[in-house]
Parts: C-alpha cells; structure tokens; sequence
C-alpha cells in the first residue's frame, strides 16, 4: 500500500524508521524463510464507501473486516446448503413483465405495515450476533436504517441492551424473540421491548433445533467456537449469537426422545398454545416469523396473529426447505389479504424485492445484505446499501410499468417454477 | 482451503486469493464467478477438498504437494466428507467399487415444514418384522469389506452395533457368517444373490449364525460377487431358495409394480426398492418408491436404498412410506476411513440429522409423516 513511503514523506519517527528497516531486511533470503508461506498477495486496494454499485460489492468488504469464523457464521447456513443456494435461484425463476409508462419520478413506493409507515417496502430483519460486524452492532445498524429510513426488526437477544439501542436513533422499530418455555421470563422479555418502544413482536417459530451449519464445525479448527456441539459429532446448537440469554435447555436430558439420537432438544417444545399464552400478555401486533405452509399461514390468521413473515432463515433453518419466494404465492392466498405478509430470505437487489411484491408480499426484510454494509463501513455502509436497494427497486419498478404497489401485481412477473 | 486444519493465517491467505480472483457473492456481483451466495468453493457444504484431487494409491505422494492429510475422525460433519477420506486411503481400483453418489432425485424433492408441532418425544424407531430398531436405518450388503478394510465385515458389524444399527450381510464376505454373527449386538440380515447356485447353502449356514431374516436380490448379473447389468429377476431361483424357510424373506432389487407383485406371489414379507446402486440407468428408487408403496405397501414392508447420504435424503424415502432405508457405500467410506468407529460415525451422523429433521419438518415420529410434507419438482429445462 506504499505506505513505507508516506511516512518518510511525513518524517519519520524513530520507531517507523525502524520499521522501515525491518521492511527492507524481510526481503533478504536469511529472513525469506521466517516469512509468512502465504501472504496476502493481489488484491491491494480496498474501494470506499462511494465506490459501492450493488449489495454484492460490500461483501468482500464486510469479509475481509471479520474474523473468518464469525464471517463463515453470518454466510453458512443449514447442512448442504440446498436451501440457502435455492433462496437465490427462485429469484431467476421469475421473469419481470416489462411494460412502458412509468417514470422513476413518478412512482409511488411508499406503504403501511401494521401502523408503520415506510417510504419503501423493505426493512431489517432481525439477525443475531451484530458485534461481530462492529463495535456498535445493533445501535449501529439501526442508526443506519433510521438514515435510510428503514424500519428495524431488532433481534431479541442482541449484543447491546435493548434500552442503549432504543437510544441510538429514531426510525420505527419492532423486536424479534425467541420463545422460552417459562411464561414469567417470556411476559419479563417482552415487557422489556414494549418498554423500549417496540412496535410490533416478531416471534420466531422455526429452527426447532441444531441447525447443523457444517462450515461452523469445521470451524472448531479455526478457533471458532462450535455452538453446543454434541458429543463432537451431531451439530450445532441453534442460533444465539454470542452472550445469549439462556434459552436452550441446559440439564443432561435422560437417554430417550432427542437424546437418543444426539438431537438437542432446544426449541422442539414449541406449540400454538404457548403463543396463545403469550399474546394474553402481549400489547403489541405479534407477527410470526418462518411460516413456510398455507396451512400454517392459515392457522395464524385463524388464531388472530397479526401477520406473518415467509422465512427459512435465510436457508439456516431445515434444508432443503423451499425457497421463501416460490412459497410466497400459496401463502398470499391462504391468508386472503386478512393479516399482512412479510417475506425474507435472499434479497440481494431491487428486482428481487418488486418480484416479492409482484407475488403479493407487503414487505421484504434483508438479513445478511445490511450485515454486508455493517461489517463493510458501518453505520454509512448500512445506510448506502439501503439506498442503493432503494434506487434500484425504484428503477425495477418503472420497468413493470407499474406507478403504485397495489398496481404492481401477478400480471407484472412471469412466474416458472416447477 | 488447501487443507482441513489450517491456521487462521493460511486460510485467511488462501481465502484472500478467492477474493482476488472469483470473488464471494456469485453470479451476480460485477466480476465475480459462478459461485453462488457464499460457496467459496462451489461444492456442496464445506467439503474436504484437502484430500481430492489425483487419487493417490497407499503410501504415494504426488510430486509438488505436499502429503495428504487423514483428518481426525470428529472432524468430520457428514457422511459425504467420509468418501474423501476413503478415497485417500484406498488404491484407486478399489475406491472405485464405492465411488459416488447419484443426488438428482433428491435436489427435485423439497419439504413443506410444519411449525409449532412439539417433537419432545421424538422417536425414529421402527418395527421390522417383530425386531425394534432404534431408526429405520440398515447397513445395506456389501461383498468382501476385506478390501476396504484389514477387519472387514467385522469391524462393520462392531461400529453398526455401537450406533445400534442392524446389517445385512453379503453371502460374498470376506469374514466367515458365524465369525461376524459373533460380534453382533443388533439384528443380522442376511443377502443372497438369486443368481447364486449355492444361495441356499449360503442361507442355511446363515441361518444357523443366528440371522433374522433373508434378503435375496434379484435382477443383477453378477461379476465377482458385485452387481454389473439389470436382467429380469428370476422367480424361480427365489422359490429354489425359499423352499422350507421360515424366516421372512426380503426382496432387494424391485424397480417395479410388476416385481412387487410378483415378489408378494413369492411370499416375500418385504421388497428393497433398489437398482443395485445406480448399476441400471433410469429413474432412481426414490423416483419409484411413492408408487410401489402405494400398491404394495399396506401388504408387506417396503424398504429401500440408493445414494442416500444425508439425513434429509432418509426422511424424504420415509415421507413416501418406506419403513426403512439401506446405507451402503456411506457406511464402506466410514469402514475404509477409520474402521469399527468410521461405519459407527456416519450411522450416527445420518441418526443425528435425520432426528434433527424430524424437529425441523414437525414429527415426532415415523407415523405423523405424510405426504403433504413434500413437493416433488419437475425436472427443470436449462
Ligand atoms: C447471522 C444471522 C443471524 C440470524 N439470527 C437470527 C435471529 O437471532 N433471530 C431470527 O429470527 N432470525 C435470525 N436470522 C434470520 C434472519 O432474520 C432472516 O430470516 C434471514 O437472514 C433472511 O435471509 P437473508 O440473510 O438471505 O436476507 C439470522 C440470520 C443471519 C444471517
């Protein structure tokens, strides 16, 4: 990066003149053979914040600021992967219709969600483990999205007090959880959200148990931590990030049911009568977030949720799950406009968003993309990744030829899946 | 990653090339590779790519890389990551006898999980003609595992009743019946090839070792004791062989809902739905299963193998209705890798994801299956 030179330009210090010596000296054989066998060599340059085109670009980025473990973590996902690569492939299976009429100036993205209203029809969902990006983690993100005028699904068992986020910015925002079993500790968490401003309760409902991300035990051999690895040999455990607050369940189980099989018995206690419990208590909409059925899409609406979110999470869930894209239209017309739907689960570009919305959706949530512009650059990365997804979906949009959302509708994608 | 155990600094390094070159997000990104999401390497799950490459027979290295490395056996995360080690350790002919996977019907199949159905209880065991199994697991046959092996069939049958699986055993051993029926804990199945002269012979010897049931299978030729081409399965030579048994007998190799029939006519008490591991081109036993199971499977019991590796795969054949599924080549890879405890870790590892599954698609059990849980795709034109 040249920087021996610049110092010397600057003056030198004693000490960076030493370096410099050290410099010169590491090019001798004598110390050729203390040196690194694998250098980072090729790539010099890292590009800046307004050099970032599309969500792809902060990627590397947001990799090479994070220690590869914890980045393998944010990028994996459950066993093969199948689930996690077909989130990305359902997008190809659908074509948009273009049609002309539409000026970018003109069209009208802004929408309501359960009380809420958004500029555009995106928002944050919730992810665990944000300090791995930056210092600031969920304050820092959520300053980001306030800046781009994102609403936040914060993730319940995030690195920073809920109180201290609450603080950091100002944009709507709603609180993931994850259910326990003991409804004075459930009613306690959520009292807490409430407190703290939340606006709506997403209850997560899927993976049920290890999720099995092969990557992260490979990782045991990196320094990563494997997560509540089982006997060494079955999976992970499900997904806490770092500094969890309990939640799995700790006590030697006897040898029958899951213990037989190595299984962690985590959160396959999880029934519609404890959701029922909670909302009892609950002040604010709840959403249920990792339907991938119409039936149960049907039983949420039936049993008065509030709406729901099409997730696998992000293919960390059960492999070879469906893509949340080509479940997304059953789902839409199971619940018949009663409750609104959400989707997450691969959303990299503007044209992916439209489609979701072309097929129904009321809103899209990213998961990893705004993690990308956390690791990359930040609260400033967060904010231009979203405006980034913003400019394009406005640019996708006109292209439909569609001037509103409720305009942009089935008849505005071709549709091939099988 | 050059190798499985590598430093920080290393992987960063190599990684560091991946960056400069292909790129992390995939297709889509200006300038970046075919990879999608974040597969650095393109190849399913994290593999071990250490060990692929140049087969290299026992003992030789290759010039200019360094020697491989066996990783340790907890290393390992699936099944697949075990053909990897066996290739290293086996001469190239002979890993070549249990080489490969055929996953395309499998990548057609996905589930529709049901949320909120409390799986506390979770229990995969199954009743097979009167015997409890603690999964609908098998050890499917294999002939002579001497080659894979220095203890063969024994140490097959070590590791299989470590992870409370029952095997079934080739009549083509290379370890005397009586000898492997010795160190078993859980049920032996027995195999004979219908083609065989000295079947019966076999089976009776079988018999007196203390096997449970018979599996005879049909409509293979057969070169030095491994299956090579399809032929029409032969009734008479299973009706030669049943002659005076009392033991159920098993049919292995229906394909079918001709065969199916026809092996119930034979008084079969169950079918392996199987084209002899991929030996016959055509649609894949998965392909088959829903329909044969559909005509026969209120009759007698029906089972089947072919390529399944994972844990997912195993569910997909009991969503169909199958009660059990046969692990050939996993369980010769974790023989060839590590001996007794490699067969116990990959029976273990698919026990493992296959419960872990059963909490992911909500069933506690093999009963609350249906087949609502799936979708089958057709097959996409690119
Ligand atoms: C690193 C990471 C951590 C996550 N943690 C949580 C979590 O704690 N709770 C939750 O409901 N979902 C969690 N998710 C899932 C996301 O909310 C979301 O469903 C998913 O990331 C969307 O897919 P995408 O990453 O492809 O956008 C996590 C996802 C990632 C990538």
């Amino acid at each position: 990066m040249g920087t021996i030179d610049n110092r010397w330009r600057h003056g030198p210090t004693r000490r960076q003149a030493l370096l410099a010596l050290a410099g010169m000296l590491a090019g001798s054989p004598l110390l050729r053979a203390q040196r690194d066998p694998h250098p980072i060599t090729g790539h010099k340059r890292v590009p800046g914040l307004d050099e970032m085109m599309t969500a792809f670009d902060f990627e590397p980025i947001c990799f090479a600021n994070v220690v590869l473990a914890r980045y393998e973590y944010m990028a994996r996902a459950s066993e093969s992967e199948f689930t996690l690569r077909r989130n990305r492939e359902a997008f190809e299976w659908v074509d948009l219709v273009e049609r002309p009429g539409a000026a970018t100036a003109a069209l009208q993205t802004s929408t309501e969600v359960l009380g809420i209203k958004m500029d555009f029809p995106i928002m944050i969902a919730p992810t665990a483990a944000q300090r791995d990006l930056h210092p600031d983690a969920e304050s820092a993100m959520y300053q980001g999205a306030s800046a781009a005028k994102t609403p936040m699904i914060v993730v319940g068992r995030s690195t920073i007090p809920i109180e201290k986020i609450a603080q950091a910015a100002t944009g709507p925002r709603w609180s993931q959880f994850y259910p326990v079993q003991d409804l004075k500790i459930s009613r306690e968490t959520i009292e807490t959200f409430q407190a703290a401003g939340a606006r709506a309760l997403v209850v997560t409902v899927d993976q049920q148990t290890d999720t099995g991300y092969e990557r992260d035990l490979h990782n045991r051999n990196l320094g990563g931590t494997p997560r509540g690895a089982s006997g060494g040999r079955g999976g992970g455990a499900p997904e806490q990030g770092r500094g969890g607050r309990g939640g799995g369940s700790a006590a030697p189980a006897p040898m029958q049911g899951p213990a037989l099989y190595r299984v962690i018995p985590a959160r396959l206690w999880y029934t519609w009568k404890y959701l029922d419990d909670i909302r009892a208590f609950t002040k604010i909409p709840i959403l249920l977030k990792g339907i991938l059925t119409a039936e149960d899409a049907k039983l949420c609406v039936e049993r008065g949720f509030d709406g729901v979110i099409v997730s696998n999470h992000g293919g960390r869930s059960m492999d070879y799950g469906p893509s949340t894209l080509e479940v997304l239209p059953e789902i839409v017309d199971a619940v018949g406009g009663k409750i609104p739907v959400l989707i997450d689960g691969g959303f990299r570009r503007g044209s992916d968003i439209v489609k979701a919305m072309a097929l129904g959706a009321s809103a899209v949530c990213l998961g990893r993309a705004p993690r990308w512009g956390l690791g990359a650059f930040g609260p400033q990365g967060v904010q231009r990744l979203l405006e980034i997804l913003q400019a394009e979906f406005l640019e996708a949009m006109a292209r439909t030829g569609r001037t509103t959302l409720a305009a942009l509708d089935r008849r505005a994608v071709r549709v091939n899946f099988t | 990653m050059s190798n499985l155990k590598v430093s920080r600094r290393e992987a960063l390094g190599s990684v560091a090339g991946l960056i400069a070159g292909p790129g992390l997000s995939g297709v889509e990104g200006p300038g970046l590779s075919a990879v999608e999401g974040p597969g650095l390497s393109g190849v399913e799950g994290p593999g071990l790519s250490a060990v692929e490459g140049p087969s290299l027979a026992r003992g030789q290295v290759a010039k200019g890389t360094p020697p491989p490395r066996r990783p340790p056996r907890d290393e390992l995360v699936n099944a697949l990551e075990f053909e990897d080690v066996a290739k290293l350790m086996l001469p190239a002919a002979v890993y070549s006898t249990i080489a490969g996977s055929d996953r395309a019907a499998f990548d057609r199949i996905t589930f529709r999980p049901r949320m909120l159905v409390p799986t506390l209880d979770l229990d995969l065991s199954v009743d097979l003609f009167g015997e409890k199994h603690l999964a609908p697991i098998l050890v499917g046959p294999v002939a002579e595992q001497r080659q894979y092996h220095a203890e063969g069939e024994l140490a097959t049958v070590r590791g299989a009743s470590a992870a409370k699986t029952g095997v079934i055993v080739s009549s083509r051993s290379s370890v005397p019946i009586a000898e492997i029926a010795a160190q078993a804990k859980t049920p032996l199945w027995y195999s004979v090839y219908a083609a065989d002269a000295s079947a019966r012979k076999q089976v009776d010897q079988a018999i007196a070792a203390g096997c449970k049931v018979v599996c005879v299978t049909v409509g293979a030729s057969l070169d030095a004791g491994r299956a090579t081409s399809k032929v029409p399965a032969d009734w008479k030579a299973v009706d030669r062989i049943r002659q005076g048994l009392d033991l159920p007998i098993v049919i292995k190799g229906v394909m079918t809902p001709e065969d199916a029939n026809a092996a119930i006519a034979q008084g079969a008490r169950g079918i392996v739905v199987s084209n002899h591991g991929g030996v016959v081109a055509g649609r894949a036993p998965l392909e088959v299963l829903a329909s044969i199971v559909d005509l026969v499977g209120a009759k007698i019991t029906v089972l089947v193998d072919g390529s399944f590796r994972r844990g997912t795969d195993i569910l997909k054949a009991l969503v169909f209705g199958a009660q059990a599924v046969l692990l050939a080549r996993p369980v010769m890879w974790g023989l060839a890798a590590y001996g007794a405890e490699g067969v116990q870790s990959v029976i273990e590892l698919l026990q493992t994801t296959l419960g872990r599954n059963f909490g992911m698609i909500g069933a506690p059990n093999l009963k609350s299956l249906n087949r609502a849980m799936v979708k089958v795709h057709a097959e996409r034109k690119t």
